[in-house]
């Protein structure tokens, strides 16, 4: 119930927001010239790859996620609306809990939007269809995931530009990590990257077609754990007042 | 004797090394107004935040109309109703909104109706559809005072609800105060002595943390001299503690 009351809240906010759109404008302009690359290639040399917009919004989300969530705390705190939410009585999980699903449905509402791509593709050839579903569930989850990082650094600090920062690091940290595993040829050492990777969840399966339980589950689990992390980050701030 | 309301035992707050609050223990009853007075920095907004649940005691606890703030936090936060020192607001809110936020995230049912009827309570009708951003200081402080009151709580707690608003909206503000607390259980905060001495049944003067004096104004002016204004009965006793820490 306390979830969903500030998860109206934050959804609404995202919508009256300049700056949440700059960032949808950002999200759709970029796909969509990278769409448009690749269907203008797919008619001489390759078929169009029904996996395209997840596939970029996998490394973007590197920087949207943490410019979604950085105000999400930040400006609780300047406002001292914070300190009203801590007083109310609520817990800090559903109050995190109803922001994470704000972001998360604002971030799908946007995948929506480069559903556009999909059609258009369907109207030209006869995509995979079920690749490109695969593909954007996986880039579901994994922005979520993404999100969730992006929420600890913001709870962690009242600046949302030093927010904003630390997210987009971890985030190309665990972006990275998918990229070394890559170049391992010992085959052991290469998974064991992999799996700390938030993108080798996605990469190796939903990318290429294939929904795996264990990648499902994995999302889930970081989500989860992120949003736990949040708020006992916020709970502990009360110990500084 | 009724139940107390407010019950605080020696409840103490460090910061690192400074003591903010030290050993406080009062009672509050219902129908009682009780005036938290102190200079800058004596731990008036240290206390609150402890008795709201926002910040946890380093020692000592209280119980807010019988439960315990640290171990049965939820329910004593749901008897509270709090106004902190700067009124917190979603600036991109209506009047409307705001309030109907806070009615449903404390668990009103008649969430809008309860809206509704506080906006009236505070004078704030004529207003219910303007954006937070363009309500003038005293609006907000007013708009703060709804927020506090939605869901009816039988303790108020108001931290220094007169400050930075002219002079006729504070005179409102002590009749609203005075209204409410012959219901309610209100702890409220000052740095006015004159404040305190027109608003409160009870003052409790707090200095660097402690309490120096606690009663009746009336009682607190007698020890003192027959006509002395607070102001002095204050000066005198935090000239004492100087003189004594030396
Ligand atoms: N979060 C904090 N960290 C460190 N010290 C703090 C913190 N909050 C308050 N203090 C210190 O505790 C003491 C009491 O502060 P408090 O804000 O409770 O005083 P106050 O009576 O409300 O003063 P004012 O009239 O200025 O509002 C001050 O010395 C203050 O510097
Ligand atoms: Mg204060």
């Amino acid at each position: 119930m306390t979830s969903w009351i500030v998860f109206r809240r934050e959804i609404a906010q995202f919508l009256t927001t300049p700056f949440a759109y700059v960032i949808g404008a950002a999200v759709l302009l970029l796909t969509g010239i990278l769409f448009n690359r690749d269907l203008n290639i797919s008619f001489s040399t390759k078929p169009a790859d029904p996996a395209l917009v997840p596939g970029i919004l996998s490394f973007a989300m590197v920087f949207f996620a943490p410019l979604l969530t950085m105000r999400m705390f930040a400006e609780e705190q300047r406002e001292g609306t914070m300190e009203l939410l801590l007083t109310a009585p609520v817990r800090e999980l559903s109050i995190v809990l109803g922001k994470f699903l704000g972001a998360w449905a604002y971030f799908t509402l946007l995948l929506l939007l480069t559903g556009v791509y999909q059609v258009i593709l369907l109207s030209i050839t006869a995509p995979d269809l079920g690749h490109a579903l695969s593909a954007y569930i996986g880039i579901w989850l994994y922005g979520g995931a993404t999100l969730t990082v992006g929420m600890v650094f913001s709870a962690l600090t009242e600046n949302q530009i030093v927010a904003a920062f630390l997210g987009m690091v971890a985030l190309m940290l665990l972006w990275l990590a998918d990229q070394a595993g890559q170049l391992f040829s010992n085959i052991d050492v290469a998974i064991i990257f992999r799996t700390m990777s938030l993108q080798g969840h996605f990469s190796t399966s939903f990318a290429s077609g294939l929904m795996r339980a264990e990648d499902v589950a994995f999302f889930a689990g970081i989500i989860a754990v992120m949003l736990f992390i949040t708020a006992q980050i916020l709970e502990s701030q009360r110990w500084h007042g | 004797m009724t139940k107390a309301m407010i019950e605080v035992t020696r409840l103490t707050k460090r910061f690192g090394d400074r003591i903010a609050v030290d050993h406080v223990s009062f009672l509050a009853k219902p129908g009682e107004v009780v005036g938290l007075l102190g200079p800058n920095g004596a731990g008036k907004t240290t206390t609150m935040r402890m008795l709201t649940g926002f910040l946890p005691p380093s020692e000592g606890g209280a119980k807010i109309a019988g439960h315990d703030i640290a171990a049965d936090s939820l329910n004593a936060r749901r008897n509270v109703g709090y106004l902190p020192e700067r009124v917190p607001v979603y600036p991109d809110m209506t009047v409307r909104e705001y309030v109907f936020f806070w009615a449903r995230l404390r668990g009103q049912r008649d969430a809008r109706a309860r809206a509704d009827a506080v906006i009236a309570q505070v004078n704030l009708s004529e207003r219910r559809d303007t954006l937070i951003r363009n309500l003038s200081k005293g609006m907000r402080q007013r708009l703060g005072f709804a927020q506090a009151l939605v869901h009816d709580p039988p303790v108020l707690i108001l931290d220094e609800p007169t400050i930075g608003i002219d002079p006729r909206q504070v005179i409102e503000v002590r009749d609203t105060v005075r209204e409410l607390g012959r219901t309610k259980t209100v702890l409220f905060s000052t740095h006015i002595l004159s404040e305190a001495e027109h608003t409160c049944d009870r003052v409790i003067i707090l200095h660097q943390g402690r309490i120096v004096a606690q009663g009746q104004p009336s009682d607190l002016k007698r020890k003192l001299r027959p006509d002395a204004t607070l102001e002095e009965v204050f000066l005198s006793i935090v000239g004492a503690e100087r003189g004594a820490d030396k």
